[in-house]
């Protein structure tokens, strides 16, 4: 119960709180309302908008999901070839590195340039912003191998492709987890600033529509939603990491915590 | 280096009139250290060699659990690693070094990690479980005991550089028990090896 309190109950309390002391401000006129709106009407706009913003939110989800998933399977591949094929390693290692240094976001408009303003050049930042922590992150557990597990591997005859999924794979997937948490943040600000430079649908295109129109109530009613997806998009991620590693010493603490 | 995994620095390694150039896979090999999966439960980690190797699962399986009953685990069989002690970890580790039916089981230190008495109690599991196939066994220990327990013949290295120094037959009969350690016989092994390690400078 009092478990409940800690982890429920205080959290919305704080939260409720900031939102009665804003909607009071707003309501005495404390601040302008084109600078913060009252909740109250940020909350009719979201009802009221929903059907349309529905449709823009699918949109961002989708590009999204293509540059995430896109950044997992780049991510894992290239650490795996920076893990396993020296030279590959030796070559492409400064570039990617070099890579990461650059503000991708910056590669927005070249790309719009070379690929127009459709759906593939905001999955393109997305990804190019998710890939470096997936690919960083599954080279460090490829290579946090301990050598004795590899000599038990390859006295049972393992092919080098067995050993891969059966042993080095899962003992990265706690790694590869963590740098997914931080990559779909990543990727909802790419498809977020992919929209910024040039679209014609989204949540981000509703964000600038509403900033070129002087809109606020709209932009916090695109924040809201932008808020909301990538919350959920984030819980989906923590759901996969529960089911797949949780013989991980990370999920086995929470376990004990949860029973005491 | 008789698993083929490391190449020796002098001289060569023949198992079986064949010179071992590279990793033997008719080879049973336990570790100092359990190195048992954690995403696996128990039958999972001794059936992980029947996965390298495609041998037939229900029958792997049956025997796995022949194993496992042998050292005291059976009902354990789904339970993760983690939630096993130190020794039952290590018992679980052989079973899967003995699996699939080599003809040569390794042992490198596999019970240097353990209390005094459980090590006891894990060289009797050893034994059980070796009795069932008999295949040949070769053990790397530091514990003089335990070395008269379960071989029949010990061979005591040098320090660096290690060489070959003593080699001492033990003709006790098998199945050995936990009275014999007390025994004169024993004892005496024990005396004989201990003389051939601490050689007076």
């Amino acid at each position: 119960m009092s478990d409940l309190i800690s982890r429920v109950v205080y959290p919305s309390l704080v939260f409720f709180v900031l939102i009665l002391l804003w909607q009071f401000g707003a309501e005495r006129s404390l601040f302008p309302a084109y600078i913060l709106p009252a909740p109250s009407t940020i909350a009719l706009r979201v009802w009221s908008t929903a059907p349309i913003m529905f449709g823009h939110a699918i949109v961002t989800t989708l590009e999204i999901m293509c540059g995430f998933v896109l950044a997992i399977f780049l991510g894992v591949f290239l650490a795996w070839m920076l893990a396993y094929v020296r030279l590959f390693n030796q070559a492409f290692y400064p570039w990617l590195v070099f890579i990461q240094v650059l503000p991708k976001v910056a590669l927005g408009p070249l790309l719009v340039v070379w690929i127009g303003v459709g759906f593939l050049p905001k999955a393109l930042v997305s990804f190019l912003l998710a890939f470096f922590p997936v690919m960083i992150d599954t080279l460090a557990g490829l290579k946090s191998v301990q050598r004795d597990y590899v000599f038990l591997l390859r006295s049972m005859g393992a092919s080098r492709l067995k050993r891969f999924l059966y042993f080095e794979l899962p003992h990265a997937l706690p790694y590869i987890f963590a740098s997914l948490k931080v990559a779909i943040t990543l990727a909802v600000v790419g498809a977020i600033v992919g929209e910024f430079i040039g679209a014609d649908r989204g949540l981000g295109y509703v964000l600038i529509v509403a900033t070129g129109t002087m809109d606020t109530v709209l932009i916090f009613v695109a924040l809201v939603w932008i808020s909301i997806l990538s919350l959920l998009l984030y819980a989906l991620v923590c759901l996969f990491d529960r089911f797949f590693v949780s013989w991980h010493a990370a999920a086995r603490h929470d376990q004990i915590r949860d029973a005491a | 280096m008789i698993a083929g995994l490391l190449v020796p620095s002098h001289g060569m390694i023949e198992v079986a009139q064949r010179p071992v150039t590279r990793p033997l896979t008719d080879v049973g090999i336990a570790f100092q250290q359990d190195l048992l999966f954690d995403w696996r439960t128990v039958l999972g980690n001794v059936m992980l060699q029947a996965d390298m190797r495609d041998l037939d699962r229900n029958a792997a399986r049956a025997k796995a659990q022949i194993l496992l009953e042998r050292v005291g685990l059976k009902g354990f069989e789904n339970r993760r690693p983690w939630e096993l002690s130190g020794g039952m970890r290590q018992r679980v580790a052989i079973c899967r070094a003995l699996l699939h039916d080599s003809s040569i089981l390794l042992l490198d230190e596999p019970f240097g990690a353990l209390d005094a008495l459980t090590r006891d109690h894990m060289n009797l599991h050893l034994q059980n479980l070796w009795m069932l196939e008999r295949p040949t066994a070769i053990m790397v220990t530091h514990s003089i005991s335990e070395a008269v327990f379960l071989s029949d013949r010990v061979i005591v290295f040098s320090r660096r550089p290690g060489r070959v120094v003593y080699e001492l037959p033990i003709e006790l009969p098998r199945p050995r028990t936990v009275e014999m350690r007390d025994a004169s016989e024993f004892v005496r092994f024990q005396h004989q090896l201990r003389q051939a390690i601490e050689v007076p400078q």
